[in-house]
C-alpha cells in the first residue's frame, strides 16, 4: 500500500472529508434501516451469534448409542491438559468389552483454557469443544462441570453420538 | 537303480510276525552285535557314513560319540513320530517289518550302553501301534527284550509311546518334553539331548529308518554299506514319492540317483498328458524345485543342499502343471500355523501372519506389496527360533513366491488362479 | 575367566557368564522380554539377538555362555533390523489399548519400541482374538489379548512358589496363560508375576485403574510388613501411596516380596492417620498441633516419680529414633518394655521371604535396649499396673495395626494406667476411657522419616525419606527432644552407633533392574514435563 500525501492547498480544506465521513455514515445507517437482516450487529443478549461447529467452545462429552459415555478414563486429556483442570476417577464396568470407564469426570471451567488440547489428546472422540461458548453463572454457580452437565445438559437434546464405536472396531478386527 | 536293502522282504506277510521274521534271518545280527564290543559297533557306524533319515541329515555315529563317557543312565529314543507331509515311509516299516526296527534298536542300546529306550510313535498311526505292540510282546516272551538277552549279559527295555499327533514332537527335543508329559515344546540347546535329554540323563534320538540300516551296517559291515550310494551320502533310502504321479508309494532307492529317473522309473512318470512344473525333494518343509531344477537334481544330501533345498525326509512330492501353486501354499501355511508350538515368538506370530496373507491373497483380497511382505517376514522367521520349524514354515514361503511369482502376481492382480481361473476351492476358515 | 569384545569394547568376565549378564555388567543396552535373572532361561523372546564373529546365525544372548575371544555385538545393521522384525512380531497380535491398559507407561513394549522398534508397521491383517479381563485369583487380573507369552509368570510360579498354578495352554497364536483346572493363582507371592510381566496382561486388583503410573513418583524404602526387611519401591503422588513392589537386593529379598508387604501403603495415606493430636484430661477432650501436645506432656512429666513412668516400645520404628527416646527417657522413667505382638509365632519362616515376626525392627530395638542397659520383662508391667506401682504409661503403638492382632486386648491392659500417653501414626478405633488422662500424638510413618531398620537376619539397613504425608506428624526423635528440650535430638538422624557404621543408602546398592528402562523414565521425566507431552 502506498500512502498518497497531499502536500497541496488542498490539505487544509477540512470541510470536504467532514462530508465525505458523514456521507459514508449516513449511507451505512441508511442501508441497515432499508435492510435489516445484512445488519453486522447483534442485539446482544437478546441475540446470540451461532459459531461453527469446529469452534473451541463448551465441553462436550459424546455417548455411545446405548447412551453411555465413549470415555475410557484414559486420562490422556488430563495428561495433556495445560490448566490442570480435568479431574477423572476410573472404575471398572461390568462390561468386559468396555473394561474402564469414568466414574467421576470434571472440568474446572474457570481454569480452562479452551486450547482443546484435550479434545487433540482423545484416542476415541469422546470429548469435544462445541460450538457453545457462553459461561455464565450467578454467585454460588458450579463451575466444576461433572459428567451430567458434560454429557446430558439440555442443550445437547439427548447426547452428542460418537463417531468412534468398539462394537464396530472389534468388528472390524482392530 | 534299486538296493533292496530294508525292504527286501517287505512283500512277506510273515516277515512281520516274530516267527516269520527269523525264518528270513531275523535276529541272526544281534547275535553278531553281542559279540562286538560297543565300541566297535560305534565305529562301524560312524564308518559306514550313515546320517539321520530322519530330516537332518548328520552323521548317526557322531551323534552316538557326543554322549559322555560315564555310567550314567541313558535312553534311547526312536523318533516314529512321522508328521512331515508327504512322509509315510516310517509307517511301512512298523507295518511290514516291526521286528527289524526292534533289532535295530537293541544294537544301537547296547552300543551306547542304554538300558531303556522308547518308541516315540504318532498317535493317528493306528495300525502300527497294534502291529508293534505285538511286536514287542512277541520279543519281550521271546527273551529279545528283558534281563540278560541272549546270554549276553545286557539288559534292555524297550516301550512304545503313542503322542498325541502334534507335528512339533517329531522336533527331538519337543519330543523328550512330551515324553517327560510335559507340554510338546522343543527346549533350548545347548544342553543338547546326547548331554541332557530325558529326564534330564544323556539322550539319543533316532529316526526309524536309520535304526533299522543299523542293522545292516552290522551284518555287512561298513564297507559293504558305503558300497551303495555316493560318498558323502552312503547307502540306501526309502523314498515317500506322491503327488501327481502314476505310481506313488515307498520305494528303496541308492541315493544319489537322478531326482527326475527316480519319478519315471519307480513312479511311472507324469499322468497323461501333464506336465511336471515342481518337486518338492525332502517333504513339505524343503524348499520347491522347479521343472528345470529338477532335471539336475540328484536325490543325495549334498547335490539337493547345493541347490539350496534337502534331501529332508525322503518325501518326493511332484507337482504338475495342474496344479496352482498359490493353492498348495496356502495348504503349507495352514499346516504350520497349525502346528507351531507357540514358543518363540518370530514362529508363532509369523506363521500365522503368512497364513494370513496367503489367504487373503487366496480370497481374492491381496495386494501386490503383499508378495514382498511375505518374503520378508519368512526372512526374518529364518534361523531365529528355538527349533527349525520356523525355518521350515519360511523355506517353502521363499521358494513359491520366487520361484513362481508370476502365478502370485496373476493371482493377485486377476482375483484368481492362473492354473484354476477361479478363487481358493476349500477354505478352512 | 574368557575375554570378549561388547560392541568393540574388550572385557573380562567370570566363567560361565551369560552374553546377556555381561551386556549388564557393561551398561550396554540390549532388548529381552522373557529373560529375567531371577528365573531359568526360556530363550522364547528372541529380542536378544547378537552376532558373534565367526557364527552365520545370530544367537541368543541369554542362553550363550562366554567363550574366550568371542565378539559380540548387538549394533549391527542385520541385528538391529532383525530386533525391529521381532518387535514386529510381539506386536502384530497385540491389541494396542494403551490408553485402558495399567501398564502403559512402564511397558516393556512400548519402551523397547521407542528404543529398537520405530518402524512402521505392515499388518494389515484381523488381529487374534482371546479373552480379555480374566480373574486369576484374588490379586490378579489376566488379559489374555496383551500377554507376549514370555512365560515370565508361569516360570516364577513354577521356580519360585513352586505352586504350578499357570500354565499356557493351547498352540501357535493361539497361545493363552491361564491356571491349570481347579486352581486360582493364590499364594502369598502372587503380586510377583504382575511385577515381572513386561506387558500389561497380568494387573493387580488392588491398583487397577486407581492411577495412571505416569502420575507416580517412586522413591526406595524398606518394608515394614515383616522383619524381613525387603527392599521396596514406594509409588506415590500428592493424593497419596498408591503401590509398593519390590527392588532387587541380593541379600535381603532378591527379587521378590510377598503379596503382604504390598498392603503397607494403606495405612500411610491420611484416611488411616491420627491428623491431630488429642489431649484428654479428665472428661475434657481438646485437639491441638501435636508438638503442642508434646509440650504440654513435657511439663506435665517433670513433675512425675521415675519409678512411676514407663515406656512401651514396639518394633516399628527406627534404631535412630529407640536411641533418641531412650536416652531422653532413661532418667525420667524407670522402666522400658518391649510390647512384642507376635512372641509365639517370631520365629516362624516360610523359607521363602515371610517371617513370623511383623515387625522391621525387632532385631533393632533389642539391640537398642540392651546397649543402653534398660528394658525390663514384660510381667512387671502386668503386675505393676495391676499394683497401680506404674502409673503413667508411654507406648510407642503400633503404625501399621493390622499385624498387631492384640491391639484391643493391649489397649484395656494399658488403660489400667493413670496417664496414657500414646505415640502412634495410625487413628484409634475405640475410644480409651481407663486412664484419667490421656495423650494421643501423631507420629510419622515409615515413609516419612530416615533412619535404621534391623531385619531378622541383624543386617541393618539405611533408608532415606520418601515424602511428606502429614507435616505436623513427629519422629519419636522428635517427641524425644521435645520432652528433653534438647534440641539436638531433632535431626531425623541422630547418632546411633548402628548407623555410624558405615551403612551405604538403600539407592546406591541397586544397580540391577530387570528390564530395559528408558533413560527418561528413569529420571521421572514424564512427571516434571506434565502438559508438554
Amino acid at each position: 500500500m502506498s500512502i498518497v500525501q497531499n502536500t497541496g492547498e488542498k490539505k487544509n480544506w477540512y470541510l470536504p472529508g467532514i462530508l465525505t465521513g458523514m456521507g459514508i455514515t449516513m449511507k451505512h445507517m441508511l442501508t441497515n434501516l432499508m435492510n435489516r437482516k445484512k445488519m453486522p450487529t447483534l442485539n446482544y443478549p437478546e441475540e446470540k451469534h451461532e459459531y461453527g461447529p469446529r469452534f473451541k467452545g463448551n465441553h462436550v462429552l459424546t455417548v455411545k448409542k446405548d447412551g453411555t459415555l465413549r470415555c475410557t478414563a484414559c486420562m490422556l486429556c488430563a495428561t495433556n491438559c495445560p490448566a490442570d483442570c480435568i479431574k477423572i476417577v476410573a472404575s471398572e464396568s461390568i462390561d468386559p468389552e468396555v473394561e474402564k470407564f469414568p466414574i467421576h469426570y470434571e472440568i474446572d471451567i474457570l481454569r480452562c483454557v479452551f486450547c482443546g488440547f484435550c479434545e487433540e489428546a482423545c484416542p476415541v472422540d469422546a470429548i469435544r469443544l462445541g460450538p457453545e461458548w457462553q459461561t455464565p453463572g450467578l454467585n454460588g454457580a458450579n463451575f466444576n462441570y461433572d459428567i451430567e452437565h458434560l454429557a446430558h445438559r439440555p442443550q445437547l437434546k439427548g447426547g452428542i453420538l460418537t463417531h468412534v464405536d468398539d462394537k464396530e472396531r472389534h468388528k472390524a478386527g482392530i | 537303480m534299486q538296493t533292496k536293502l530294508l525292504s527286501e522282504f517287505y512283500h512277506l506277510e510273515e516277515f512281520c510276525g516274530l516267527a516269520g521274521y527269523k525264518k528270513n534271518g531275523g535276529y541272526k545280527v544281534l547275535e553278531k552285535a553281542f559279540k562286538m564290543k560297543p565300541q566297535e559297533i560305534i565305529d562301524e557306524v560312524k564308518n559306514s557314513g550313515l546320517r539321520g533319515r530322519g530330516g537332518a541329515g548328520f552323521s548317526t555315529g557322531m551323534k552316538w560319540s557326543f554322549l559322555p563317557k560315564n555310567n550314567e543312565p541313558r535312553y534311547l529314543l526312536c523318533n516314529a513320530d512321522e508328521g512331515e507331509p508327504g512322509t509315510f515311509k516310517d509307517r511301512l516299516m512298523m507295518e511290514r517289518a516291526p521286528h527289524q526296527l526292534i533289532e535295530g534298536m537293541i544294537i544301537s542300546a547296547f552300543a551306547i550302553g542304554s538300558e531303556k529306550s522308547y518308541i516315540y510313535i504318532r498317535g493317528e498311526y493306528n495300525e502300527p501301534i497294534r502291529i508293534l505292540e505285538k511286536a514287542l510282546k512277541e520279543a519281550r516272551e521271546a527273551g529279545l527284550l528283558g534281563k540278560n538277552i541272549l546270554g549276553s549279559g545286557f539288559n534292555h527295555e524297550m516301550d512304545l509311546y503313542v503322542g498325541a499327533g502334534a507335528y512339533i514332537c517329531g522336533e527331538e527335543t519337543g519330543m523328550i518334553s512330551s515324553l517327560e508329559g510335559k507340554k510338546g515344546q522343543p527346549k533350548l540347546k545347548p544342553p543338547f539331548p546326547a548331554v541332557q535329554g530325558y529326564l534330564r540323563k544323556p539322550t539319543i534320538v533316532n529316526n526309524v529308518e536309520t535304526l533299522a540300516a543299523v542293522k545292516y551296517i552290522i551284518r555287512d559291515g561298513a564297507a559293504a554299506y558305503r558300497k551303495y550310494g555316493t560318498e558323502k551320502s552312503a547307502g540306501t533310502k526309502l523314498f515317500s514319492l506322491s503327488g501327481n504321479v502314476r505310481k506313488p508309494g515307498n520305494y528303496e532307492v541308492n541315493l544319489g540317483i537322478s531326482l527326475l529317473d527316480f519319478i519315471e522309473q519307480e513312479g511311472g512318470g507324469m499322468k497323461p498328458g501333464r506336465k511336471l512344473k515342481a518337486v518338492i525333494p525332502g517333504g513339505s518343509s524343503a524348499p520347491v524345485l522347479t521343472a528345470a531344477e529338477v532335471a539336475q537334481a540328484k536325490l543325495d544330501y549334498e547335490s539337493l543342499a547345493g541347490m539350496g533345498t534337502m534331501l529332508g525326509s525322503g518325501a518326493v512330492i511332484v507337482i504338475d502343471d495342474s496344479q496352482c501353486m498359490v493353492d498348495m501354499l496356502g495348504v503349507l501355511t495352514h499346516f504350520y500355523h497349525h502346528e507351531s508350538c507357540g514358543q518363540c515368538t518370530p514362529c508363532r506370530e509369523g506363521t500365522g501372519w503368512l497364513n494370513k496373507i496367503v489367504f487373503s491373497i487366496l480370497e481374492g483380497k491381496g495386494r501386490l506389496q503383499d508378495l514382498d511382505l511375505l518374503l520378508k517376514v519368512a526372512d526374518q522367521m529364518k534361523g531365529r527360533t528355538i527349533c527349525a520349524l520356523s525355518d521350515a514354515a519360511a523355506l517353502p514361503v521363499i521358494s513359491f513366491v520366487s520361484k513362481f511369482r508370476d502365478e502370485f502376481e496373476y493371482f493377485v492382480r486377476e482375483g484368481k488362479s492362473k492354473v484354476r481361473g477361479e478363487l481358493h476351492a476349500q477354505m478352512h476358515h | 575367566m574368557p575375554k570378549c569384545t561388547i560392541n568393540g569394547r574388550s572385557i573380562e568376565v567370570k566363567e560361565g557368564t551369560t552374553i546377556m549378564e555381561a551386556f549388564y555388567q557393561q551398561d550396554a543396552s540390549i532388548a529381552h522380554y522373557c529373560y529375567h535373572p531371577g528365573l531359568s532361561i526360556a530363550g522364547v523372546c528372541r529380542l536378544c539377538i547378537v552376532d558373534i564373529e565367526g557364527n552365520p546365525r545370530p544367537q541368543i544372548a541369554c542362553n550363550t555362555k562366554i567363550m574366550e575371544g568371542m565378539k559380540i555385538t548387538n549394533q549391527s545393521a542385520g541385528i538391529k533390523e532383525g530386533v525391529k522384525w521381532v518387535l514386529d512380531f510381539h506386536l502384530i497380535n497385540h491389541p494396542l489399548d494403551c490408553p485402558i491398559c495399567d501398564q502403559a507407561g512402564e511397558c516393556g513394549l512400548q519402551e523397547q519400541y521407542m528404543e529398537y522398534g520405530k518402524y512402521s508397521p505392515e499388518m494389515a491383517e484381523r488381529k487374534v482374538k482371546k479373552r480379555k479381563v480374566v480373574d486369576l485369583g484374588p490379586t490378579v487380573v489376566l488379559d489374555s489379548e496383551r500377554c507376549i507369552l514370555c512365560a515370565r509368570c508361569t516360570r516364577f510360579t513354577e521356580e519360585v512358589t513352586k505352586t504350578e498354578e499357570l500354565g499356557l495352554f493351547n498352540r501357535g497364536d493361539r497361545t493363552e496363560v491361564g491356571c491349570v483346572e481347579g486352581k486360582q493363582l493364590d499364594n502369598k507371592y502372587s503380586l510377583n508375576t504382575v511385577d515381572i510381566c513386561p506387558v500389561g496382561a497380568l494387573t493387580s486388583k488392588d491398583f487397577r485403574f486407581r492411577q495412571r503410573v505416569w502420575y507416580l513418583k517412586d522413591a526406595d524404602t524398606i518394608c515394614t510388613g515383616c522383619s524381613t526387611g525387603c527392599n521396596v519401591k514406594t509409588y506415590f503422588n500428592k493424593e497419596g501411596f498408591f503401590r509398593v513392589k519390590p527392588v532387587y537386593n541380593e541379600k535381603v529379598n532378591g527379587h521378590w516380596m510377598c503379596d503382604e508387604g504390598r498392603d503397607i501403603y494403606k495405612f500411610v495415606n491420611l484416611e488411616h492417620r491420627q491428623l491431630k493430636a488429642s489431649i484428654r484430661t479428665g472428661s475434657e477432650t481438646f485437639e491441638t498441633s501435636a508438638g503442642d501436645a508434646t509440650k504440654k506432656f513435657s511439663s506435665f512429666l517433670k513433675q512425675l516419680k521415675s519409678s512411676e513412668t514407663a515406656v512401651v516400645l514396639t518394633g516399628q520404628y527406627t534404631v535412630e529414633e529407640y536411641q533418641a527416646l531412650v536416652k531422653s527417657l532413661k532418667k525420667s522413667a524407670g522402666h522400658f518394655f518391649h510390647w512384642n505382638q507376635n512372641e509365639v509365632t517370631e520365629k516362624a519362616f516360610d523359607g521363602l521371604l515371610l517371617r513370623g515376626d511383623k515387625n522391621p525392627n525387632t532385631a533393632g530395638l533389642r539391640q537398642v535396649l540392651e546397649e543402653n542397659k534398660v528394658g525390663s520383662d514384660w510381667k512387671e508391667l502386668e503386675t505393676g499396673l495391676k499394683d497401680k506401682k506404674i502409673k503413667t504409661l508411654i507406648v510407642a503403638g503400633p503404625e501399621n495395626k493390622t499385624v498387631f492382632l492384640d491391639l484391643a486386648n493391649k489397649l484395656t491392659l494399658f488403660s489400667q494406667a493413670e496417664n496414657l500417653v500414646w505415640l502412634s501414626a495410625a487413628k484409634l478405633d475405640q475410644a480409651v476411657s481407663g486412664p484419667k488422662n490421656f495423650w494421643h500424638i501423631p507420629l510419622k510413618t515409615f515413609v516419612e522419616k530416615s533412619g535404621t531398620f534391623v531385619n531378622a537376619k541383624g543386617l541393618a539397613q539405611k533408608f532415606s525419606k520418601v515424602t511428606t504425608v502429614l507435616s505436623e506428624a513427629l519422629t519419636l526423635s522428635d517427641v524425644a527432644a521435645l520432652l528433653t528440650g534438647d534440641e539436638a535430638l531433632m535431626v531425623a538422624e541422630a547418632k546411633s552407633e548402628i548407623a555410624e557404621a558405615k551403612i551405604p543408602l538403600l539407592a546406591d546398592l541397586h544397580k540391577r533392574p530387570d528390564q530395559v528402562e528408558l533413560e527418561r523414565r528413569k529420571k521421572n521425566e514424564f512427571l516434571y514435563k506434565r502438559g508438554a507431552l
